[in-house]
C-alpha cells in the first residue's frame, strides 16, 4: 500500500517541499530510500526502524520503497525521519485516519522514538507557510523558535507516539501559542556601554555618524587603545531590530545552528568577530554543507574584523561582494545559494606591525618597508568601501581614571534613531534606507552643494592631497552629519567635519 | 650619442668586476680600448641603453662633471637618463633617513625650496623618506634635481617610487654607475653614496638615525672635502641621533636656516592675508607645540563636531596640520 506525506528541506535560507512516498510490496523484506539523499538521509533508515519498534508499533516485514520527490534535487539532513516513520506507519495501516495528509512533518528521530532538535525550523516553517500549508508537526525542542511564526497551527511534540496519537485524535493536543514580538532596549541588555569609554571623543563621534548613516568604519590605533571595546559598543547604539529584521537574522542563525533554542528568536543585533585566521568559506559561507558564513551571521548587525591587515588578502577581497550588494553567493558544484549579508563593517588596525608608529611614548621599531607593506595589505577597492577612517587615541592613565561621566549608549542611540528616521523618509520608495547605500545618481540628488561648499571641497582636495576616490565618500558622510543635525542641506561645517574622518587618505605613512 | 672605442671599452669595464678592480684597470692603461680585444659586447649594451633612453657619459667625455673627477674613486661611466645639462649645474646633496618624521620632511621642504629659489640642483638618492621628499619638493617647485640610484637605470627601487622616477627622468636627471640590468644589492648603496656627495658642492642632512645610510654619505662628503651641513633635532628622536652625533663630534656645520647655506634669500611675497575668526585665533594660540584633539576640546569648550569642522577648515586654509594620532600642529610659516 502507498502513503504520501509532505516534509520540507533547506536550500540556502529557504525551504523547499519534499514529498515522502512510501510503498509496501510483497516480497523479501528490504528497505530502500531513493531520491538523492545524503548520508544523514540514508542513515535515517536505522533510526526510523528502531524508533518505530521502540514506540511499540510494528515495523512491517515487507519490501519497503521510500521515494523523496523531487527526485533530482539533493536532500540533506535529518529532517525527514519523522515523515518517513509516519508514512511507514500509514502505509502499513497502523494509522487508519487520513488526517496525516494535512500536516507538514519535520523532525529527527532518536532510537527510542523521541523527537530531536533540528536546525533551520524557522525558515522551513516560513517557506511552507508561504506555499499554503497551515498545519505542522515539529520537535518540541524547536517550539520557542516556531512560536514566532504567525498564521498557522504548529504542534510541537515530544515523540513519535504522541505524533501518532495526535493524528488519531486532534482534540487532545493544542497548537503552539503565537508569541508577540517585543523589542525594546530594556529587553536587550548589552554588557558594554559607551559610558564606560573614557575620552576617545573623535572615535565616539565617528562611530555615531557611522551607525546613523550605515557607514563602514575602520579604527586605526596602537594596541590597548580600546578599539575592540568601542567596536563591541557599536550594537548598543544601533536602532532596535524590527520584526522583519529579527526574522531574517533568526532564519540564518537557525540554519547555522547557532540559535539559542531557549530564546527562539534573535532580538539583539548580531556582533560577529571572526578570528584573523578565518578561512574564506568560514567568512563568506560554503564548505561541504554550504553553511552561511560570518558575513551572513552578521546580517543586520556588525561584522568586526580586528587587526584587519592580518587577515589573508584573498579572504578580505571576498568581502567586496557582500559590502556592495548586501548578499553573498555561495557556489558549489551542483547549486549556488544566496545568503543575505547586509552588515556594518567595523574594522581595526595598528598603524604598523609593532603598533607604535606615531606614538608619543613608544618607539616604533618597524622599517619603512614593513610599514608600507602592512598598510598596503588593504587593497584600494576594499578601503574604498569604508567611509570613515579614524585614528584612536592612545589614552593615558590619568584619562582612564579621571574625567567626567561619558555619554551613555542610550543617549547616542536616540540621536541615531532620529537621523535614521529622516533617512527612511527621504528614501521612501527606493530600495535603500541609509545614506551609505546611495548610488551615484542619488548622491547627486541628495548631496547637492551650494557654491561655498563646492569651493571648499575643491580647496580641500588640493590642500590636503585627498585621493580622488574620497569625494563621494565625504559627501555621503557629510549627508549623515547633516541628518544628525536635522539640517536639510549640507553645509560647509558638515563637509569639513567629514574630511576629518579620512585618515587613510592622508598618507601619514609615506 | 656616438661612442668611441675608448668609450666602448669603458662601458664594458663598467659591467666588470668590483669597483676597485675597475679603477685600477682604468688606471693601468693609457687608452682604455687596450683593455679589450673584442668590443662587440659594448655594442650590445649600447643597443640596450638606447631602448631605455639611457646615455653613457664616460670619464673621457667632456660632459663628465668636474666635481666627480676630483674625488678619490670616480665612477668609470655615468649612465644618465634625463636632462644632461644638470650635470654642470651647481648642486647640493640632500640626504637622510628612510623613516622620515614630519619634522624631517618640514626641514627638507624648507631647505629644498630655498635651493630651488637660488637655482641650485638638488642631488639625492631616491630612497624612501628624506630622499624622496627632497626630489618631490624640488620637482613641485619646478627646480632641478638629480637622483643617483644604485641599480641599473631600467629599474626602480623602491618600487613605490615608480611615478617619482618617471617624473625625475622627464623633468630632472637620473644617473647610475651601473649598467642596464643591474639589480638591487645591499653593497651598492654605500658605493652609490660617494657619487651623491661627489656631485654636490656640499651635503645637507635634515634628519638621520645612527645607522642611516646617510651617515655613510656624510663620511664620503668629509673624505671628499665637501662641506657637511646638519640640522639639529630633538635629543629624544631616534631619527635625529645621527645628525646630533655629527654635531657633537664637530664634524658638520649646524644649520638652522637655509640662509646659513645659500645666503639671504629674497623675501617672499607676503602671505595672502586670511581674515581669521576668533575661534581660529584661539586655536592657533593653543598650538604652541603638538596638541591633542582632546586637549583642544577641553580648552576651547567647543563641541566635538564643531571643533572637528573648525580644524578641518583651518587645515584647508593651510594654517594648521593634522598629524598621526589625532594631534595637530601649526604649519611652519615659510
Amino acid at each position: 500500500m502507498l502513503a504520501k506525506l509532505i516534509s520540507y528541506a533547506l536550500s540556502g535560507v529557504d525551504g523547499f517541499k519534499v514529498e515522502i512516498e512510501v510503498d509496501l510490496n510483497a516480497g523479501l523484506p528490504s528497505y530502500e530510500i531513493v531520491g538523492l539523499g545524503d548520508t544523514a538521509v540514508k542513515e535515517s533508515k536505522e533510526r526510523v526502524r528502531s524508533a518505530i519498534k521502540n514506540s511499540l508499533f510494528a515495523f512491517p516485514l515487507k519490501k519497503i520503497t521510500i521515494n523523496l520527490a523531487p527526485a533530482d534535487s539533493k536532500k540533506e539532513g535529518s529532517y525527514f525521519d519523522l515523515a518517513i516513520a509516519v508514512a511507514i506507519l500509514a502505509a502499513s495501516e497502523q494509522i487508519e485516519d487520513r488526517s496525516y495528509k494535512d500536516y507538514v512533518m519535520i523532525g529527527e528521530l532518536s532510537l527510542d522514538g523521541t523527537l530531536r532538535h533540528i536546525k533551520g525550523v524557522m525558515p522551513l516553517l516560513i517557506s511552507a507557510l508561504q506555499a499554503g500549508y497551515k498545519k505542522f508537526i515539529i520537535p518540541s525542542a524547536n517550539a520557542e523558535e516556531a512560536s514566532y511564526v504567525e498564521g498557522c497551527e504548529i504542534y510541537a511534540l515530544d515523540n513519535l507516539k504522541s505524533v501518532v496519537e495526535l493524528l488519531r485524535d486532534e482534540q487532545n493536543y493544542k497548537p503552539l501559542e503565537t508569541k508577540r514580538f517585543v523589542n525594546n532596549s530594556a529587553f536587550n541588555k548589552y554588557n558594554v556601554d559607551f559610558s564606560e569609554v573614557k575620552g576617545q571623543f573623535v572615535a565616539k563621534r565617528a562611530i555615531e555618524i557611522a551607525v546613523a548613516g550605515g557607514h563602514n568604519i575602520i579604527m586605526i590605533g596602537p594596541p590597548g587603545a580600546g578599539k575592540t571595546m568601542m567596536a563591541k559598543c557599536v550594537p548598543t547604539i544601533m536602532p532596535d531590530m524590527s520584526f522583519e529584521e529579527a526574522i531574517e537574522v533568526t532564519k540564518i542563525h537557525s540554519i547555522a545552528g547557532v540559535l539559542d533554542s531557549s530564546k527562539g528568536i534573535v532580538t539583539r543585533r548580531p556582533f560577529r568577530t571572526p578570528h584573523h585566521t578565518a578561512t574564506m568559506p568560514s567568512l563568506i559561507g560554503g564548505g561541504s554543507n554550504a553553511k552561511p558564513g560570518e558575513v551572513s551571521l552578521a546580517h543586520n548587525g556588525v561584522l568586526f574584523l580586528d587587526e584587519m591587515p592580518e587577515y589573508q588578502r584573498k579572504t578580505l577581497e571576498t568581502l567586496r561582494q557582500p559590502l556592495e550588494d548586501g548578499y553573498v553567493t555561495v557556489s558549489r558544484a551542483k547549486q549556488s545559494l544566496e545568503y543575505p549579508a547586509r552588515f556594518m563593517l567595523v574594522a581595526s588596525m595598528n598603524p604598523c606591525p609593532c603598533g607604535n608608529f606615531g606614538s608619543k611614548t613608544q618607539q616604533c621599531k618597524c622599517t619603512a618597508n614593513e610599514i608600507h607593506k602592512y598598510v598596503s595589505k588593504l587593497s584600494g577597492p576594499l578601503i574604498d568601501r569604508i567611509d570613515l577612517q579614524i585614528e584612536v587615541d592612545n589614552i593615558s592613565y590619568e584619562e582612564l581614571r579621571g574625567g567626567g561621566e561619558a555619554e551613555s549608549s542610550a543617549e547616542i542611540k536616540k540621536r541615531v534613531e532620529k537621523a535614521r528616521a529622516i533617512q527612511r523618509e527621504r528614501y521612501k520608495g527606493s530600495n535603500i534606507f541609509v545614506n551609505a547605500y546611495m548610488t551615484n545618481a542619488q548622491v547627486k540628488k541628495y548631496c547637492a552643494l551650494d557654491k561655498t561648499c563646492e569651493l571648499l571641497l575643491k580647496n580641500a582636495f588640493e590642500k590636503l592631497n585627498l585621493s580622488a576616490r574620497a569625494s563621494t565618500r565625504i559627501l555621503k558622510v557629510a549627508r549623515t552629519i547633516a541628518d544628525l543635525e536635522d539640517s536639510e542641506n549640507i553645509r560647509p561645517q558638515h563637509i569639513t567635519e567629514a574630511i576629518q574622518y579620512r585618515s587613510l587618505d592622508r598618507k601619514y605613512w609615506e | 650619442m656616438r661612442y668611441s672605442d675608448d668609450d666602448k671599452a669603458l662601458i664594458m669595464l663598467s659591467a666588470d668586476a668590483t669597483l676597485k678592480k675597475r679603477i685600477s684597470a682604468f688606471e693601468s692603461v693609457e687608452h682604455p680600448s687596450q683593455l679589450y680585444d673584442d668590443l662587440s659586447l659594448a655594442d650590445e649594451m649600447i643597443a640596450k641603453m638606447q631602448q631605455h633612453g639611457v646615455v653613457a657619459i664616460t670619464r673621457l667625455n667632456e660632459l663628465y662633471p668636474q666635481s666627480l673627477l676630483d674625488i678619490y674613486d670616480p665612477p668609470i661611466v655615468l649612465y644618465c637618463r634625463g636632462n644632461l645639462d644638470l650635470l654642470s649645474s651647481r648642486a647640493i646633496a640632500v640626504v637622510g633617513t628612510r623613516k622620515a618624521t614630519r619634522y624631517g620632511k618640514d626641514v627638507t621642504k624648507l631647505f629644498v625650496e630655498a635651493f630651488v629659489a637660488k637655482d641650485i640642483c638638488v642631488v639625492s638618492g631616491m630612497a624612501r623618506g628624506i630622499d624622496s621628499a627632497a626630489h618631490k619638493v624640488a620637482l613641485d617647485c619646478e627646480g632641478k634635481t638629480i637622483a643617483v640610484v644604485a641599480t641599473g637605470l631600467d629599474q626602480v627601487y623602491p618600487a613605490e617610487n615608480l611615478s617619482l622616477a618617471q617624473e625625475i627622468i622627464s623633468n630632472g636627471l637620473m644617473i647610475s654607475e651601473y649598467p642596464i640590468g643591474t639589480t638591487v644589492h645591499a653593497y651598492r648603496f654605500p658605493e652609490r653614496n660617494r657619487i651623491v656627495s661627489g656631485l654636490a658642492e656640499s651635503v645637507l642632512i635634515p634628519e638621520a638615525g645612527l645607522n642611516s645610510g646617510s651617515m655613510i654619505t656624510a663620511e664620503c662628503a668629509l673624505e671628499q672635502g665637501k662641506e657637511l651641513f646638519v640640522v639639529p633635532g630633538s635629543i629624544f628622536a631616534q631619527q635625529s641621533q645621527g645628525t646630533n652625533l655629527k654635531i657633537k663630534e664637530l664634524q658638520g656645520t649646524i644649520v638652522t636656516d637655509p640662509s646659513d647655506i645659500v645666503g639671504d634669500l629674497q623675501a617672499k611675497d607676503e602671505q595672502e592675508q586670511i581674515q581669521l575668526s576668533i575661534e581660529q585665533h584661539m586655536i592657533l594660540d593653543m598650538l604652541d607645540s603638538e596638541v591633542h584633539f582632546t586637549e583642544l576640546l577641553e580648552k576651547s569648550k567647543m563641541g566635538v563636531s564643531a571643533l572637528s569642522a573648525l580644524l578641518s577648515e583651518m587645515e584647508i586654509y593651510g594654517l594648521i596640520r593634522k598629524i598621526s594620532g589625532n594631534y595637530y600642529v601649526k604649519c611652519p610659516m615659510i
